[in-house]
C-alpha cells in the first residue's frame, strides 16, 4: 500500500482519506481533505498559501535539506521480502525520527534566534509611547520616580551596569 | 517593588489597547463582509455536479464515428448514472462516415464523470468532464481506440476490453 502526499499541503493521504481529481491529461491531483480540495478548486497556489509545507519550504520556515529525509522516498522497484530486514527497518524507525525531531528543533531554534531582543524592544517601545494612557504627563512630571524604574527594568543589563558609577 | 508595579502599569496598558482595539474593529466589519461575500460569489460559480440523467449530454471518447451522445435513460439506478454504470444514449453529433450515424440509439458506459465517485478504500475519485464509450447490447465496444484516462472501476464493470484500449488508468 503506498501512502501518497497531498497535492495542495503536501501531507500524507491515508487509505480512505480524501478526494481524488484526474484532470484530461490524467495527471492525478490527490487532496487529504476538502480543504486542501476547496483551496484547489479556488486556484490558489499552494506556494502561496502560508499553512503549506510549499510555503513553509519556499520561504525557510521548515527544515528542507537533511539526511533523515532520504529515507523516505518514492521507490517504484518492489522490495522482496525479508525478514531480517524488516527487523532492522522497524527498529531503525524510531532511531531516525527522534534524530530528525532534534534536527527540527535546532533549525527552529536557529531561526527564533533574534526574536527575544526584538520582543524587548517592542514592548519597552510600546510601554514609553503609552504610559500617558495610563496617567497623564502632567502627573509624571510632578512624581517622576513613577516612569524611570520601568524604563530601567527593560533595558538590557550591559547598560545598568553602566549607568551605576555615574550615580556613585 | 518597582518591577512589580511597571508590570501592573503595562497590564493597564494592554487592557486600554485592547479597548481601542475593540472600538475599531467595529469600524472594520464592512470590509469584512465584502470579503465575505466575494468568497460566496467564487463558490456559487462552482458548479455542484449531479448525476448523469435524462438529457445529459456526454462527449464519446473512442472512434466510433459519434461525437456528442445524449442520455435518454440510464439502466441502473432510480437517480440517475455515475461513473462505471451503462445509459442508453441517442447520437447528437456525428463524423460524416462513421460507424455509428446521428440519430441512432446506442449503449455506452460511462467512463468519466464530474461527479465524485466513493472508491473500494473509502477514498473519492472525480473528473474533468462527463464522457461516454460507445458498446454493443453485449458490452463489446463498437470503436477500436479509447481516448483520455479511465478508472479502474469498469474491472468490476467486467468492461476489461475498455481498460486494454484506454492509455490512461487512474
Amino acid at each position: 500500500m503506498r501512502l501518497e502526499k497531498c497535492w495542495f499541503c503536501s501531507s500524507t493521504v491515508y487509505p480512505g482519506h480524501g478526494i481524488q481529481f484526474v484532470r484530461n491529461d490524467a495527471k492525478i491531483f490527490r487532496f487529504c481533505r476538502s480543504k486542501c480540495h476547496k483551496n484547489f478548486k479556488m486556484k490558489r497556489n499552494p506556494r502561496k498559501v502560508k499553512w503549506t509545507k510549499a510555503y513553509r519550504r519556499l520561504h525557510g520556515k521548515d527544515m528542507t535539506q537533511d539526511s533523515t529525509f532520504e529515507f523516505e522516498r518514492k521507490r517504484n522497484r518492489p522490495e522482496r521480502y525479508d525478514r531480517n530486514l524488516a527487523e532492522d527497518v522497524l527498529k531503525a524507525i524510531p532511531k531516525i525520527d527522534k534524530i530528525r525531531v532534534r534536527r527540527e528543533e535546532k533549525h527552529h531554534k536557529n531561526r527564533m534566534k533574534g526574536n527575544k531582543a526584538k520582543l524587548l524592544k517592542e514592548a519597552a517601545r510600546e510601554l514609553e509611547q503609552g504610559i500617558n494612557l495610563v496617567k497623564p504627563p502632567s502627573v509624571l512630571q510632578k512624581d517622576p520616580s513613577l516612569t524611570l524604574p520601568q524604563i530601567k527594568v527593560l533595558v538590557p543589563q550591559q547598560q545598568t551596569e553602566e549607568n551605576r558609577p555615574m550615580e556613585e | 517593588m518597582a518591577a512589580s508595579f511597571a508590570s501592573k502599569c503595562s497590564r493597564v496598558g494592554h487592557s486600554l489597547f485592547g479597548g481601542l482595539g475593540n472600538s475599531l474593529s467595529g469600524l472594520v466589519t464592512t470590509s469584512q463582509e465584502i470579503i465575505c461575500n466575494k468568497f460566496l460569489s467564487q463558490q456559487q460559480q462552482q458548479q455542484q455536479r449531479s448525476f448523469i440523467q435524462m438529457r445529459t449530454v456526454l462527449k464519446v471518447v473512442d472512434n466510433s464515428g459519434a461525437k456528442k451522445v445524449m442520455c435518454i435513460q440510464p439502466l441502473k439506478g432510480r437517480k440517475g448514472a455515475r461513473l462505471g454504470d451503462t445509459i442508453i444514449a441517442s447520437v447528437k453529433e456525428a463524423h460524416p462516415n462513421g460507424k455509428v450515424k446521428k440519430g441512432k440509439v446506442v449503449y455506452g458506459v460511462v467512463v468519466r464523470a464530474a461527479m465524485q465517485r466513493g472508491r473500494c478504500d473509502g477514498s473519492e475519485v472525480k473528473f474533468d468532464d462527463n464522457a461516454v464509450v460507445l458498446v454493443d447490447k453485449q458490452g463489446q465496444p463498437i470503436g477500436t481506440r479509447v481516448f483520455g484516462p479511465v478508472p479502474h472501476e469498469l474491472r468490476m464493470k467486467k468492461h476489461v476490453k475498455i481498460l486494454t484500449l484506454a492509455g490512461h488508468i487512474a
